[in-house]
């Protein structure tokens, strides 16, 4: 029989109640913990999508609760008030903004999904539709030898051939677009599977050192693929790199991935703030990594070749692990 | 107690403080937290700012809307100025005068539940948005 697993939640305190006890706590003893859990309740109002004035009118209505406590501080009443409402206005351009940027990363996640669904789509119809219709021309330039004298049988021979040659590449591009071993086999020889096509097409030396293996959560594996087939996209197109290191390995807790050429390198700092492709895709690139927890460090400069690590904390390696926020 | 319904013209900055006073009046006068009124009040700035910007001058009305389950206020910001030629563009981040990402009338969007524009080359544009209560 199937049982269920519930998740125990802790029973959370109204959120005012567990602010004005924190609040309390440190305004009386202070201490890192009570900071703690001002940073903790900063997180579960971004969850409850609590308004950064909200917040500040929280943070007034216990500053008010404490001074009143206070000997004198009755006097400070009004101040305090009239501090609060002047200090929700000038917050209230930040929450505009704020809401912007949650709504961009929203749109970006979004379209990161919508593309991997197109990226499946275009795959299935390079290979089998496209297949079935070189099958066809395969046929008919059967049919059309046969009515042929010999000399010209074998010209049509040659365009079976080039065709056959036409049939592999779309297979191939096809499998680099949404690799079957991806899935199959995981990310780690579905990376070497393109890597093996990208080194033939740019003419690059390719190098992977992996001292880890399995499988990691499907969302995981395709985030990780579509990273390193960013970075070595751009490693052959603008890196002007002849040699590419790729090294898969874990730290301890910390599960690590680099990918490493000695081309030209580049401005980090330029090139990512300037919006365009380039820089969108190393944006894309952290972003995807935003959505499984990992973080993305650019290592260039112009002349010095151009070093990606991305880190992963190993738990999110485990497939029935779920994010707590 | 406020009226249901106030008109104020914008051809000023004072107009504008005018506007905000009005609207978070109103915003309280319906129950609004005062971290929703300041939203409304930010709403208003923008959108007379607007106004102010590209058609000099135009008005700001708010209105008490009561739904069968529901309050809210609306405010219309409305101008006989040159209209939006792209109202598209013109609803980008970062578009606006203000050039900032998440200001202007993207950010006006955001902080509201409902957003409608209206506009036409050499007519002038309506802004209408409504914010319910919780």
């Amino acid at each position: 029989m199937k049982t269920a697993t519930k998740r125990k939640t802790k029973r959370q305190a109204p959120f005012e109640e567990e602010h004005g006890a924190a609040f309390a706590e440190y305004t009386q003893r202070g201490g890192e913990a009570a900071l703690g859990r001002a940073y903790g309740l900063g997180r579960r109002a971004i969850n409850e999508k609590k308004s950064l004035m909200e917040i500040a009118s929280l943070h007034h209505r216990a500053l008010h609760g404490r001074l009143a406590g206070l000997k004198g501080g009755a006097r400070h009443q009004k101040l305090l008030a009239a501090a609060a409402e002047f200090l929700a206005e000038t917050l209230s351009p930040y929450e505009m903004a704020h809401r912007g940027v949650q709504d961009a990363i929203a749109a970006l996640r979004q379209l990161n999904e919508t593309l991997e669904e197109e990226i499946k789509r275009i795959a299935y119809a390079v290979h089998d539709e496209a297949g079935q219709i070189l099958v066809a021309v395969h046929l008919a330039l059967a049919d059309v030898a046969r009515e042929l004298p010999k000399p010209q049988k074998e010209k049509v021979g040659r365009i079976e051939e080039l065709l056959n040659q036409v049939e592999k590449q779309l297979r191939r591009y096809s499998h680099e677009l949404r690799p079957t071993v991806l899935d199959d086999l995981g990310w780690i020889p579905a990376i070497r599977f393109l890597a093996e096509g990208v080194s033939k097409r740019a003419n690059l030396r390719i190098q992977i050192k992996t001292t880890v293996a399995g499988r990691l959560p499907g969302p995981v594996e395709i985030a990780l693929y579509r990273i390193v087939q960013e970075a070595l996209t751009n490693a052959a197109r603008h890196s002007k790199a002849s040699r590419v290191w790729i090294r898969i390995g874990r730290k301890n807790r910390i599960f690590c991935c680099s990918i490493e050429d000695d081309g030209v390198g580049f401005d980090v700092q330029a090139v990512q703030s300037d919006g365009k492709r380039r820089g969108l895709g190393l944006i894309a690139m952290q972003e995807r990594l935003n959505g499984i927890g990992g973080t993305l460090s650019i290592e260039s400069a112009r002349g010095r070749g151009t070093r990606l690590l991305i880190q992963l904390p190993a738990e999110t390696q485990n497939a029935n692990s779920h994010r707590v926020s | 107690m406020p009226a249901e319904e106030v008109e104020v013209a914008i051809s000023s900055d004072q107009d504008i403080v005018l506007a905000r006073q009005k609207g978070r009046a109103m915003a309280v006068e319906l129950g609004f937290s005062s971290g929703d009124a300041t939203l409304i009040a930010t709403a208003i700035s923008e959108l007379a700012r607007n106004i102010l910007s590209y058609a000099r001058r135009g008005k700001i009305s708010l209105k008490m809307v009561h739904a069968s389950n529901r309050q809210g206020i609306s405010i219309i910001a409305s101008d006989s100025g040159p209209g939006i030629r792209d109202i598209r563009q013109a609803m980008r981040d970062g578009f606006s005068t203000s050039g900032s990402l998440g200001l202007g009338l993207p950010g006006v969007r955001r902080l509201m539940d409902e957003f409608e524009i209206a506009s036409e080359p050499g007519h002038g544009t309506i802004v209408t948005v409504k914010k319910w209560k919780q």
